[in-house]
């Protein structure tokens, strides 16, 4: 009774948001298109018909009405996807405790942020909003699409990408908890424990709810259920799979010791974020099934960062850890097609593999590789058109698809892309934006002044 | 100077006709005026008699009881009195948050995670009643604009407590109180350090609250039916204060001023199934068919964008970039009209709303009401507003809303129509309690194509309800050029004036002074006519005062 | 038997010898032959041999004899570019970001051009080698914080000492007050910032004055010890430059008039990232720029979402001297990016390979050493398997003041150990 509620809600639910989402049909012809699953094909064209790609082979027709994009001389490749960005919402950290699994940034999101546009005029089509690394267990993430011109932030869902959360290890929640309010953790050995009560009292927490579900099927109305604890309704659905686990780590003694709880908790859905230090687990990590998502280059700006190398992504993908390149900035999201190719100086990875660090394997991270992250006909119409080969420093991304509908187009760029504006101001405040040089964005809103975050 | 404007604002709070002439009375006929009983009629030549705070008999053939004290409201217009839809009117700002740690601070020895409830801002039991003043300014100020009744509100953080319906006059604050718990209050203000410190932290607190709630509502029925063998209910006063949400019988009035808290409070809405109020709606024309279609209530901010001020040349960027700097003045003017139709396209869509008060400065108002109307909503849209709509909304339509026999006595008079420019609001009658107030000079207008001197050293006044301050303005005018200062007869210390400008023999200036660690700028509009000058003060949000004043001497 | 115990022997010593011999960076005499050589200054030389004796480039051509002494690196199908310069970086001053002691380019107190990052710059930061194998051969490396953080220095990547890496000038850094925001943490109202900015400028010109009222008394015998007005000396009489940090457009407006008001004989404007709102003021002011990063987002949100990958480019096409920067430490090696996206963007590939070469050599004063593969100047080159703004390409071979010096670095040691590591996957 109270599931059947609740699944036609959810139902409800889903096919309302749903109703919302804008779908394009066309024909995208004669590009060479990076398929990224199946190869690279020359002259080639795409149907997308209702926002899906129904068929990808030469001579194809356009249906009724349908835009035409001659792509002769372009470079078509699925859009990119971001698996770790702090863009679209308007709240990164809840960093009052070292566990807080309750909170959701998908509850805070931000379609009226100018960045998603920023993310579309460099081919990304969706990315994973994620909570901060302030806390040890941080809260849930969301898998959006980067629909830009809607005012409604449930426009921006993947509506059926799976759940995912936020946790982290090392300097973060140490410096936030244990150097800043003198509680636990302060070490790695702490944030480990931390993480381990946490995934116990979920045990205990499932425990309790399944001894009332029993004791109601034997007719004992006199059980009550555990009180409800939003924290706990989280952490248990790690513990059920139905979540997957994102983790802010750097060294690899952590993310080896997270895969260890992991294993003694039966939890599989893991994957790594930054990972600096992922290529000295590497064989561990690819032995679990852990996915790895990483900077290009990023290092050295903390000391847990001071032991690695632009390499990394190079050394994953040889030893078969799916990986992915990603921003966790509003800066770099703007061009990860160059941060991927950077993986073919360091390391010298081949198109299709740089290529995959940004499609599929981020698709396969999130869990939605099978509706995007490749073209391949039934999949989602989400589509980045470059001038040239995109993996070149002199490719433009000319246009970006998504759901079959244009979200951006060089030729028809104006210039000024705000949809929030303050009718008070008429000229917006010069901003000079340097904080992704040097710190990361995962530090958001945890009450931490500029010197601190910059110095620790 | 400094110490003679904070007095000034005090005294405001003080004075008050009734203190020095209590009435002999409590019969009252207004006369000759025209009636509007409710948007849309109107009724020329009548006399609306009010006694013992109800409204006795109405029309053009009443007699005025021989008791009555007359109020000859010839060419006046009488209104029933307004109802805010929502405000902390009555309710004193607390200490710690005028003068205590600095936001985003938490305080010591607390553990950030797990805060007393009252630090994190839950507090949904809470009501009015032990904190409401009668003599609060914002009732006063709100009082001085026709409004007589208003659905008030606890301060704090994401849940303040229970609303209650007041009225805007009294001899104390419980004097006002008309009905409590009538709705909960609820916002996505965060804590300061302290769980919940974001928007995210509210929403799963309070999703978290609600199931508890539900839980311990199902928990009571079965202990109520048959508590053998059973654990008995916790006791907890703020759950407990939220049973009647989730049953269903108070609705839910949530705070969402922009869009994306509009969508926000939809879809939790969706989730956990309450009553809602979209309430201090400001961007609302983005939702008008989510609203409508939901068929949820609505309450309008009464505050708008600042108008854009008009920018002295500066050097520097601005010329440079005329193409742009046109492209983005119209974008600016756009998103203006936008804030200023919202109530236009709500109306238009056949969403029928009240107004809230809340965040609004009293002396914007009026004006912010008429710029809504120069965009598109009618004036009887904007009395229904004020009157009929929250009236319906709050259940209270009984009682008031509009001027029928048996009605509480709340009405409005002006020297006017309310929503022109220029009319005066001469009294409020609030619970059969009667407030007279002096039309307003208008501001000074001038005449741009006069002339005058302007230098030389004025005396000035400004005329404060119970008071009137002095003092000396210094005036220079060289090579078009003016500089000045202002003192006052109180205290030694002059202030530099700032960004004077005169156009025709209309001169307006502004003077910063500084108060307690705030500054105040005072603006003065002034026309000067010979050696005389008469104008007006604006001083923050204490209002407008007149000035007048001569010169002192022979010109410079 | 023997034969194969010595070849065995030979084997455990090469084995021994390559753990134990950490390669160094060798001078000496090379002829790079069969390359085609990029100038920069004079064109492209196909099939070209380029050859370096005693530090500087001693030929170069379609018809050089190779030296019988040197040492010969066959470089078909590979191509020589001089070594590329960074025009504002805090490489060598800053190690490991967020650890304060690790930190060596902001002092204390607002006035403080005496402060020599030359003094400071560590030799041996892990990052240098990390940045001058992607062909960075020589960087600015500049103090930070107040309104005169210090000199900054122009150092090549190689040299144990800062003497042996100076490659000839100083530059005396100043902040321009600026009249924007400083980030999305900077939450001071418009009349905060507004007054902090006058209280700035107020300190600039209150300084300055000071400074020239020091030319006066400073060749007195009563001349007070007073080291930063010193360091002002070298500026006011047009020895070194003075590098304004300045971004807002009115700022640049602002700081061009405070230029000329003082006839600052030697200014340039570094960051400049507003510089496409007024490039036809810098043209007509004359003064050369250094801007960057390339890679960072738009000053104002209603910005156009290319504005700062296209600055550069504007500015040039404007008249303006322009030279580019990465304004980073640990990852000045994506210079050659930034220049490609500059490139890309507008500004075209042969002006942005001048922007990162023979415009910054120019602009410090060096052409004469720097900047361009010209005979007589220091042997600063490397040599690429292709454009060395595309990532595919390689950097094979790099040479600095002349040393030839290993394509090394800690990131591709921590490939090499861990690429295939032991135990590695489970099969």
């Amino acid at each position: 009774m109270k599931y059947s509620i609740l699944f036609a809600l959810l139902l409800f639910f889903g096919v309302s948001l749903q109703a919302q989402t804008q779908t394009g049909s066309m024909l995208i012809k004669n590009g060479t298109v990076h398929t990224v699953t199946n190869g690279t094909l020359e002259n080639t064209d795409i149907l997308v018909v209702d926002g899906k790609i129904q068929e990808i082979g030469s001579n194809l027709r356009a249906p009724r009405g349908a835009e035409e994009i001659d792509a002769t001389g372009m470079h078509v490749m699925p859009g990119i996807i971001d698996a770790h960005s702090h863009i679209a919402i308007d709240a990164v950290n809840e960093a009052t405790n070292p566990v807080t699994a309750e909170v959701w940034v998908g509850d805070a999101l931000d379609p009226l942020d100018v960045s998603i546009y920023r993310a579309l005029a460099g081919g990304v089509t969706a990315s994973h909003s994620m909570h901060g690394s302030a806390n040890a267990i941080g809260g849930e993430c969301e898998t959006i699409k980067h629909r830009y011109g809607t005012y409604n932030p449930n426009d921006l869902r993947m509506v059926g990408a799976p759940r995912t959360i936020k946790f982290a290890l090392g300097e973060n929640p140490m410096r936030v908890h244990g150097e800043g309010r003198g509680i636990q953790p302060a070490t790695r050995m702490g944030v480990e424990q931390v993480i381990r009560r946490a995934f116990a009292e979920a045990k205990m927490y499932l425990e309790a709810k399944q001894k009332y579900e029993t004791a109601r099927q034997n007719g004992d109305n006199t059980v009550m259920p555990p009180t409800y604890n939003k924290r706990m309704e989280t952490l248990s659905a790690i513990l059920e799979g139905d979540i997957i686990i994102h983790c802010h780590s750097y060294r690899a003694d952590e993310i080896y010791m997270l895969m260890q709880v992991c294993k003694d908790f039966g939890v599989e859905k893991l994957c790594f974020q930054h990972t600096n230090e992922g290529f000295k687990v590497a064989p561990e990590l690819a032995e679990f099934g852990a996915g790895a998502s990483v900077f290009a280059d990023w290092w050295a700006y903390k000391f847990e960062v001071y032991y690695s190398t632009a390499y990394n992504a190079a050394i994953l993908t040889e030893n078969g850890v799916t990986t992915s390149i990603n921003s966790d900035s509003g800066e770099l999201i703007r061009h990860l097609y160059h941060e991927a190719a950077k993986t073919q100086r360091y390391g010298g990875l081949t198109d299709e593999q740089a290529l995959a660090l940004i499609t599929i394997n981020p698709a396969k991270q999130l869990g939605i590789d099978d509706r995007v992250g490749s073209l391949e006909e039934g999949k989602d119409a989400d589509i980045a058109i470059f001038n040239a080969d995109p993996l070149s420093i002199y490719a433009i991304p000319m246009k970006t698809i998504v759901d079959g509908v244009v979200y951006f187009d060089r030729e028809e760029d104006p210039a000024d892309m705000r949809l929030d504006v303050n009718p008070e101001e008429v000229m917006p405040a010069f901003f000079q934006d340097i904080q992704d040089h040097k710190h990361e964005n995962c530090m958001q809103d945890t009450y931490m002044t500029f010197e601190e975050l910059f110095r620790g | 100077m400094v110490l003679a404007f904070l007095a000034m604002g005090l005294s405001l709070q003080a004075q008050s006709m009734e203190d020095a002439l209590k009435p002999v009375t409590r019969t009252y006929a207004f006369t000759n005026a025209t009636i509007i009983p409710q948007p849309g009629q109107q009724v020329t030549g009548a006399t609306i008699v009010v006694k013992d705070g109800l409204i006795q008999a109405m029309g053009t053939n009443v007699s005025v009881p021989a008791n009555a004290k007359v109020v000859d409201a010839d060419s006046m217009f009488i209104y029933a009195g307004f109802i805010d839809g929502l405000s902390n009117a009555g309710v004193p700002r607390p200490e710690r948050e005028q003068n205590g740690p600095s936001r985003g601070r938490r305080p010591d020895g607390v553990n950030p995670g797990d805060p007393p409830r009252e630090l994190a801002g839950v507090t949904p039991e809470k009501q009015v009643r032990g904190e409401l003043k009668h003599d609060e300014k914002s009732v006063e100020d709100l009082r001085e604009l026709g409004f007589t009744a208003a659905h008030v509100v606890p301060r704090g953080r994401m849940l303040p407590g229970k609303g209650s319906i007041i009225l805007l006059a009294g001899e104390s604050g419980e004097d006002m109180l008309l009905a409590e718990g009538v709705s909960q209050f609820v916002q996505f203000s965060s804590a300061p350090g302290v769980f919940p410190a974001t928007v995210i932290g509210v929403m799963a607190k309070f999703t978290e609250l609600y199931k508890q709630a539900e839980q311990m509502q199902m928990h009571m029925e079965a202990y109520a039916k048959n508590p053998k063998g059973m654990d008995r209910p916790e006791r907890n006063e703020a759950l407990e204060a939220l049973v009647p949400v989730v049953n269903g019988e108070l609705p839910v009035f949530f705070m969402a001023p922009d869009v994306k808290s509009i969508y926000r409070v939809m879809r939790m809405q969706d989730d956990l199934g309450f009553d809602v109020v979209m309430t201090g709606v400001k961007e609302a024309w983005h939702v008008v068919d989510e609203l409508d279609g939901k068929n949820i209530p609505v309450i309008v901010s009464l505050e708008l964008p600042d108008p854009p001020k008009e920018k002295k040349k500066k050097e520097g960027e601005e010329e440079a970039m005329d193409e742009e700097m046109k492209m983005l003045q119209q974008r600016a003017s756009e998103r203006m009209t936008e804030f200023e139709s919202q109530a236009a396209t709500l109306a238009k869509a056949g969403i029928a709303f009240g107004f809230s008060t809340m965040e609004a400065s009293a002396k914007d108002i009026r004006e912010n009401l008429r710029r809504m109307i120069k965009n598109g909503l009618t004036e009887e849209q904007a009395l229904a507003s004020l009157t009929t709509n929250p009236a319906n909304m709050l259940g209270l339509s009984n009682s008031m809303g509009t001027l029928e026999e048996g009605k509480m006595g709340n009405l409005v008079v002006t020297d006017g129509n309310y929503f022109e420019e220029g009319s005066n609001v001469r009294f409020v009658m609030a619970d059969g309690h009667l407030f007279e107030y002096e039309a307003k000079k208008a501001a000074a207008k001038g005449d741009p194509n006069a002339s005058a001197k302007i230098g030389g050293s004025w005396a000035y006044s400004v005329n404060v309800p119970g008071q009137t301050a002095e003092g000396t303005l210094k005036l220079t005018q060289e090579d078009g050029e003016i500089t000045g200062e202002i003192s006052n007869s109180q205290s030694p210390e002059t202030t530099d004036i700032e960004d004077a400008v005169l156009e025709g023999n209309k001169l307006t200036f502004l003077a910063p002074i500084a108060m307690g660690g705030q500054s105040i700028t005072l603006e003065f509009s002034i026309v000067i006519n010979g050696d005389e000058m008469e104008g007006t003060v604006s001083v923050g949000e204490f209002g407008t005062f007149d000035v007048e004043g001569y010169r002192e001497g022979t010109p410079e | 038997m023997i034969r194969s115990i010595i070849a065995l022997f030979g084997c455990l010593f090469l084995t021994v010898g390559l753990s134990a011999q950490v390669e160094k960076a060798q001078k000496g005499t090379f002829a790079l032959t069969n390359a085609t050589i990029v100038t920069v200054t004079n064109g492209t030389i196909e099939g070209g041999t380029l050859v370096i004796r005693d530090g500087q480039i001693a030929a170069l051509g379609s018809n050089v004899t190779v030296p019988s002494d040197a040492t010969t690196i066959d470089c078909t199908d590979h191509f020589i570019y001089p070594g590329m310069i960074d025009g504002g970086t805090t490489l060598g001053l800053s190690e490991v970001g967020s650890v304060s002691l690790t930190n060596d380019a902001n002092e204390l107190g607002e006035f403080t051009p005496h402060m020599q990052a030359l003094t400071a710059v560590n030799p041996n930061s892990v990052a240098i080698p990390v940045t001058r194998v992607n062909g960075v051969t020589s960087v600015i490396t500049v103090p930070t914080g107040g309104l005169f953080p210090g000199t900054a220095a122009l150092i090549n990547l190689v040299g144990y000492t800062p003497d042996q890496m100076y490659a000839g000038f100083q530059g005396v850094v100043m902040n321009f007050p600026n009249s924007g925001k400083r980030g999305w943490w900077d939450r001071r109202s418009e009349d905060e910032i507004k007054k902090a900015y006058e209280k700035n400028l107020k300190e600039i010109n209150d300084i300055w004055a000071q400074v020239e009222l020091f030319m006066k008394v400073k060749e007195g015998d009563d001349a007070p010890y007073r080291p930063e007005m010193e360091a002002m000396i070298p500026v006011m009489e047009g020895d070194a430059a003075l590098m304004i940090d300045v971004d807002k457009a009115a700022d640049i407006k602002a700081a061009i008039k405070w230029v000329k008001e003082r006839e600052i004989p030697n200014p340039i404007f570094t960051g400049v990232a507003e510089g496409w709102r007024v490039a036809e003021e810098l043209a007509e002011a004359g003064i050369p720029v250094i801007t960057g990063p390339v890679l960072s987002t738009p000053t104002r949100p209603s910005d156009r979402y290319d504005r700062p990958y296209a600055n550069a480019g504007m500015m040039h096409e404007a008249g303006v001297k322009v030279a580019i920067r990465t304004n980073e430490a640990e990852n000045v090696r994506n210079l050659p990016f930034n220049a490609g996206f500059a490139a890309t963007y507008g500004m075209g590939k042969e002006e942005a390979l001048k922007a990162v070469t023979i415009n910054p050599a120019q602009i410090f004063g060096v052409a004469d050493k720097l900047g361009s593969l010209e005979v007589g100047k220091t042997a600063n080159l490397f040599v690429s398997t292709g454009d060395p703004f595309e990532m595919k390409s390689d950097i094979v071979y790099l040479f600095i003041d002349g040393y030839q010096v290993p394509i090394d670095s800690r990131h591709i040691q921590l490939y090499e150990e861990f690429l295939d590591r032991s135990p590695g996957v489970r099969k």
